[in-house]
């Protein structure tokens, strides 16, 4: 136990005093929590939709008629027969944004606008309109927004038509519902971006991480200090403090690096008008979750990295050494970023059983669906033993390919041997 | 202590490199072991060191099995074993730790040993940014932090320059006359020859040659004779042994101005020497042959040359 201490010191000591590692650790951090002080020292309302700092000045008339001067034509519209009332296209669309032009000037005059940005539409009737667009946008409102116009004028005829109120009508059409949310379990809509934040955060740690891992225990095969180090402790001694080394590394970047942007974020939530509560107001609940089983997953992870890191003499190797880890964990990190929308899926359960993916389908479930508690520790319990048989494999190939120089070692001769 | 290392067989692959390596060394003396590259040598160590796992036979420490984790032991690799990019004064100190020091005293045996070599103002640099023969002697300071009682050496010598030789000769007389075990192997038999009582001469896996040193020297000097005579070279003294002492020796070997020969059967030395004396011959010397450790080398480990 003692050596196992030894080797352990030794190795975080490496990662502490890596340059790289402090100098990513230090600037995150720090850049992380200032990035989350600026709403407090400066007003961002005009950029971000946070509150205004108080006493900030009401617009002036002038800086209005500026911005108004601002405002540029961005659709071009033709509706040669009139068939929407002006009224209408004032209330959907803000006035001076738009112009109109003959059918035939539309597609060109969306071309040559000076941004790509422009928008054309030819009314052909209140059910069908060409829409132009020079590139067309992941969140494009523009044809939402043409929809409800022509949907309006639709409801007005059919109103007038039909001699109906047409106020009466939309009342009818939409009543004033409210609807008194009582969430009793869990708010899948709130919790879903801290979930898929940490879904992505766990995957980048275990690959970033057992990458480091296994190219710490190449490097010995490679320098040979391994035929020093086998003769002077155990390869469980030796792996368990390479591997606990790389978590306590981890632990201490990710937590520094938590601890100022969750940090800075409670101190400035005001400020933010809990404009990221969706990333960064984490419920304890789940904040412990993660760290259980990221952690439980990362160390799984973190001994199989090592022990095919073992099975290689070049770091160059690592990469193939590697790449049926590596698939596993992106096919997990897939279907799980895939399940967050079915979390009570049968895929899912299935998948937060079993250790190599327990790390993010538990968590998922936990944060968003129904899970009891003796599911939760049974997850748990798999998952260690797991980690502690992961330990005794990852040591059992570690000590074998070590002391095997040349040609990556496949597995299976390892265990033939 | 005892060290006994008995019919050790090594396969690798289905192919045997070991074929039964026997040898046995105590303290207070130095064991060479020596063999041509592929030999087995390194091998060998290896499973000493328990880095390979032998397929049969058995390594004994004083008549119980060995383990060298549980002995005080120092091991330098032949391609050496430390962290090129770590400060050599902090990788000592984690070499001297893992063989059971404590940190301040690991600290304390790194700084005296890397003095002992005179690279102590290299402490605290990486090793990377030292010459590779300051490398070696870190590597053997590395070996010596825990003031081990067996030391096994592979190629201790190789890449060092006559200086550094010296400095690491020095150290192995030193071990040897304060009782330690010694065991290494190496290309350079003047090396050998200085330190060792015993050697062992590995070939295709198998010894082909093993016990003391002196004794293994008389055996083979045994019935040889060097012979140089006045004003004349290796050359003319071979061809005048071959014309007028055919009955009496065989030129084995010649050097610049001496002969080694063989005494032919029922020959004695000294019919020999009166025959030579009686014609007159204007001797300037004769004695008995003592080869060196190289010759004995080439003799029983050259047989592909």
């Amino acid at each position: 136990m003692r050596k196992f201490f030894v080797v352990l010191g030794f190795e975080l000591k490496n990662y502490l005093k890596d340059k790289t590692f402090l100098i990513i650790t230090l600037l995150i951090s720090v850049f992380g929590g200032l990035a989350l002080f600026l709403p407090s020292f400066f007003d961002l309302s005009d950029v971000l939709p946070v509150p205004a700092h108080e006493g900030k000045q009401q617009i002036s008339e002038e800086q209005e008629k500026e911005k108004e001067e601002e405002v540029s034509i961005k659709y071009y519209i033709s509706d040669d027969e009139k068939l929407i009332p002006k009224e209408l296209w004032v209330e959907f669309y803000e006035e001076g944004t738009y112009q109109f032009v003959t059918k035939d000037k539309v597609e060109q005059a969306v071309k040559k606008h000076e941004s790509d940005e422009a928008i054309g539409f030819v009314v052909n009737s209140l059910t069908d309109v060409d829409y132009y667009v020079m590139n067309k946008g992941m969140m494009d409102m523009d044809t939402v927004t043409m929809q409800g116009l022509l949907a309006t004028v639709y409801q007005m005829d059919f109103c007038e038509q039909n001699h109906i109120d047409y106020a009466t009508f939309t009342q009818v059409l939409e009543p004033p519902i409210k609807i008194n949310e009582n969430i009793l379990g869990k708010d899948t809509e709130s919790n879903f971006w801290y979930c898929y934040a940490f879904e992505i955060l766990i995957f980048m740690m275990i690959v970033m991480y057992g990458q480091m891992i296994a190219v710490a225990v190449t490097s010995e095969k490679s320098n040979r200090s391994i035929e020093v180090l086998v003769t002077s402790t155990t390869p469980v001694s030796l792996l368990f403090g390479k591997v606990i080394a790389g978590a306590i590394a981890a632990v201490i970047q990710v937590g520094a690096i938590f601890l100022c942007v969750f940090g800075s974020y409670a101190i400035n939530r005001d400020a933010w008008g809990g404009l990221l509560d969706m990333i960064l107001h984490v419920p304890a609940s789940v904040m412990i979750t993660f760290c259980f089983f990221g952690l439980g997953g990362f160390l799984f992870y973190a001994f199989l990295y090592g022990a095919m890191g073992a099975l290689v003499s070049k770091t160059e190797d690592i990469s193939k050494s590697v790449s049926g880890i590596m698939m596993v964990i992106m096919v997990v990190y897939f279907i799980s970023l895939a399940q967050l929308s079915n979390v009570d899926g049968i895929l899912i359960k299935v998948l937060s059983f079993l250790p190599f993916s327990s790390y993010s389908a538990m968590f998922a479930r936990i944060a968003m669906g129904s899970v009891s508690i003796i599911e939760v520790i049974v997850s748990g319990v798999i998952l260690v033993a797991s980690i502690v048989g992961a330990g005794w494999v990852g040591a059992f190939i570690y000590r074998r390919g070590t002391l095997r120089y040349g040609n990556p070692i496949k597995l299976k001769n390892i265990w033939k041997e | 202590m005892k060290l006994e290392v008995k019919n050790i067989h090594k396969s690798f692959g289905g192919t045997e490199v070991l074929h039964g390596i026997s040898f046995t060394v105590e303290s207070n003396n130095a064991l060479g072991l020596l063999g041509r590259n592929g030999a087995g040598k390194t091998t060998t160590m290896r499973i000493l060191m328990d880095v390979f796992k032998a397929n049969q036979g058995e390594i004994l420490l004083d008549g119980k099995k060995f383990e060298p984790s549980k002995c005080s032991i120092g091991y330098m690799p032949e391609e050496r074993g430390l962290y090129p990019k770590r400060v050599i004064l902090e990788q000592m100190i984690y070499f001297g730790r893992l063989h059971g020091l404590g940190k301040k005293e690991a600290e304390e045996s790194s700084k005296k040993w890397l003095n002992r070599m005179g690279i102590g103002e290299y402490a605290n640099r990486k090793l990377e940014t030292l010459s590779k023969g300051n490398q070696q002697k870190v590597q053997l300071a590395a070996t010596l932090v825990a003031n081990p009682d067996i030391v096994v050496l592979d190629e201790p010598f190789s890449g060092l320059d006559p200086v550094n030789s010296q400095v690491l000769k020095d150290i192995v007389t030193e071990l040897i006359a304060k009782g330690k075990l010694v065991i290494f192997s190496s290309h350079q038999m003047n090396y050998v020859e200085e330190f060792c009582d015993n050697i062992v001469i590995i070939n295709h896996g198998n010894v082909v040659l093993s016990g003391k040193l002196k004794e293994i020297k008389r055996e083979f000097g045994k019935d040889q004779l060097v012979v140089g005579f006045e004003q004349l070279s290796g050359d003319e003294t071979r061809q005048l042994l071959e014309t007028k002492y055919s009955e009496y020796v065989q030129v084995t070997a010649v050097t610049k101005s001496q002969v080694v020969l063989k005494l032919k059967e029922s020959v004695e030395k000294n019919d020999f020497i009166q025959a030579m004396a009686k014609n007159g011959e204007n001797i300037s010397f004769v004695g008995n042959y003592e080869p060196s450790l190289n010759d004995i080398f080439v003799e029983k480990a050259g047989d592909e040359v």
